[in-house]
């Protein structure tokens, strides 16, 4: 047990020993230095230690008695500030410069000390103190430099630097690490005019360039569209060309569909027209053998028939005449046979009287003769044939008419038949006159029929009138010599009777 | 220090502090340069001997003769 406790008790000194030095032993960091002072500090360095009585440390450690040593650090690195800066340059432009300078601790003992003696507990000021120490370096570098240099040349730049602030660097144990501008505000423009030239000149070769190069495109572009121009243009002619034949062609098949079906159809009508031609002679001779033939047939038939049937009609008529002229003939002639036989025997009779009327009348007239024979030699010679030959005949007809007249007595339906048997001559003739208009008369009741008709001609109309008219004048005139108005009469008589049959 | 070979950094001339690129304490540290011969006038890049040292950070220098040369 004790040998266990003595060992916790070793371990647990050890351990507090370990850390009493732990928090006693500092070390210093290669970017920094330590600064011992205090109690017992040894100073190694001979040429610094007549003045100072601290103790530099780089790169080790160092144990440091606390209450009567103080170890401090300095920092070694690299620090930076922002300058900006109104002033004029060699030139007397104003310009603004803004720059940044990179700065530090030097690392021999000597800056060290300076710069610990200095900075040491103004280590974050450090930064204001430069700012304006450069301030102030920086207006008198760029008071020493052109524009141009500022720009270009580098090696003056630096070269002015260390020439206006090595001394005080020094002296403050710091070393420039480097001071770049950043940049450089022109009020005048002067930095913009020293570039216009040549961006003028640039400028200008650019558009050269690019308006030869235009050129020369456009050039190429032209041809080539000429070349192309000239390409198409071929390529539509050829292209009308063979469009050209193409449609010739449609045409021609188009115009061959309606050619071929107008040859077709004309040859089609042709055919019709042959047809119909055919269906026409065929309904013409349908027309000749079933139509005209018989209607001619036909015709014929009737045309025979009616002149058969006239001829026939004619002929019946004419026999019918005949016979009416044979019957009237045998009538008259039996009728004049009679009466010639009674005028012979009334002439006869007559002659008798007449004898000696002549004898009174000789003497009478040989009287008047020997009276007017002068005058009445040439009309006596004249007259006294007619006179004699009417007298005579008047006096035959007178005799005739007396006799008829007696005989009417008796019969006077003989003696009408036999005046008009002596006029019948002249009667069918008025009465062929009536007919003459009639072309074709057909007469129904034979010879009867046809003495009908003479008889109704003669009663009917003027004509019949007339001439019965006539026929009693011409009666008249003959018996006026003797009868007078007797006869007259008679005839009268005989028109009536003549009318009223 | 002194008998370093550096090579300038900033034109070394008369009226000019120039800048020398001195490999030290394990690295690379630039310092105030003057030519020893006044007269005399280095441009940057060329190669210098220190020939002096001025603490904190001015070094003299003069013009670095190759050996064989």
């Amino acid at each position: 047990m004790e040998p266990l406790v003595l060992v916790g008790v070793i371990v647990g000194a050890i351990i507090v020993l370990f850390v009493i030095l732990r928090l006693l032993y500092k070390v210093a960091e290669p970017n920094e230095a330590l600064i011992i002072s205090g109690l017992g500090v040894r100073v190694e360095r001979t040429e610094t230690a007549d003045s100072l009585g601290f103790k530099i440390i780089t790169g080790k450690g160092v144990l440091v008695m606390p209450g009567f040593q103080t170890a401090r650090r300095l920092s070694l690195d690299t620090r930076g500030v922002n300058l900006q800066v109104s002033c004029v340059t060699k030139q007397g432009l104003p310009v603004t410069v803004r720059a940044v300078v990179i700065y530090k601790v030097g690392d021999d003992f000597a800056s060290i000390a300076n710069s610990a003696r200095r900075f040491l507990d103004q280590q974050k000021g450090m930064n204001d103190t430069i700012h304006e120490l450069f301030s102030g370096h920086l207006r008198s570098i760029v008071g020493g430099l052109t524009i141009e240099q500022m720009i270009h040349n580098r090696d003056a730049l630096t070269g002015e630097v260390r020439q206006s602030s090595a001394t005080e660097m020094i002296k403050l144990g710091l070393i420039v690490d480097s001071l770049q501008i950043q940049e450089i505000e022109d009020e005048s423009g002067y930095i913009l005019n020293l570039g216009k030239p040549h961006a003028a000149a640039i400028a200008a070769s650019a558009r050269i360039a690019e308006a030869q190069r235009d050129q020369e495109a456009t050039t190429a572009e032209q041809e080539s569209a000429a070349l192309k121009a000239a390409a198409v243009r071929e390529s539509q002619i050829q292209q009308a060309g063979y469009q050209a034949e193409v449609d010739q062609a449609k045409a021609k098949a188009s115009q061959s569909g309606p050619l071929a079906e107008a040859t077709a159809r004309q040859e089609v009508v042709v055919q019709e027209t042959r047809a119909a031609e055919l269906e026409a002679d065929l309904a013409e001779q349908k027309l000749q053998s079933q139509v005209r033939k018989p209607a001619d047939a036909r015709a014929y038939e009737t045309r025979t028939t009616a002149d058969a049937d006239r001829d026939a009609q004619i002929a019946k008529a004419q026999a019918e005449a005949k016979e009416t002229e044979l019957r009237a003939g045998a009538d008259a002639t039996r009728v004049k046979t009679a009466a010639e036989a009674e005028a012979q025997s009334t002439k006869a009779r007559a002659e008798a009287t007449a004898s000696a009327t002549r004898a009174t009348g000789e003497a009478e007239a040989a009287a008047w003769k020997a009276k007017g024979l002068a005058e009445a030699d040439a009309a006596r010679a004249k007259g006294l044939a007619d006179a004699d030959a009417a007298k005579a005949k008047g006096l035959a007809e007178a005799e005739s008419i007396k006799a008829r007249a007696a005989a009417l007595a008796e019969n006077t339906e003989a003696v009408v038949a036999q005046q008009l048997a002596e006029k019948w001559p002249e009667i069918v003739e008025a009465g062929a006159k009536a007919f003459s208009n009639i072309d074709h008369m057909v007469v129904l009741n034979g010879a009867d029929g046809m003495s009908d008709m003479f008889a109704k001609a003669l009663s009917l109309g003027g004509t019949g009138l007339g001439l019965a008219k006539q026929l009693m004048d011409a009666m008249g005139s003959n018996g006026v010599g003797t009868s007078g108005p007797g006869t007259g009469e008679l005839a009268k008589q005989n028109g009536d009777l003549t009318t009223r049959d | 220090m002194i008998g370093s070979r550096g090579r300038v950094t900033g034109t070394i001339g008369p009226g000019l502090i120039g800048e020398v690129l001195l490999s030290i304490r394990g690295g690379t540290e630039a310092f105030y340069a003057y030519p020893l011969n006044p007269e005399e006038s280095f441009e940057s890049g060329t190669q210098v001997l220190v020939v002096d040292f001025e603490p904190p950070r001015t070094v003299y220098v003069e013009r670095w003769q190759p050996i064989g040369r």
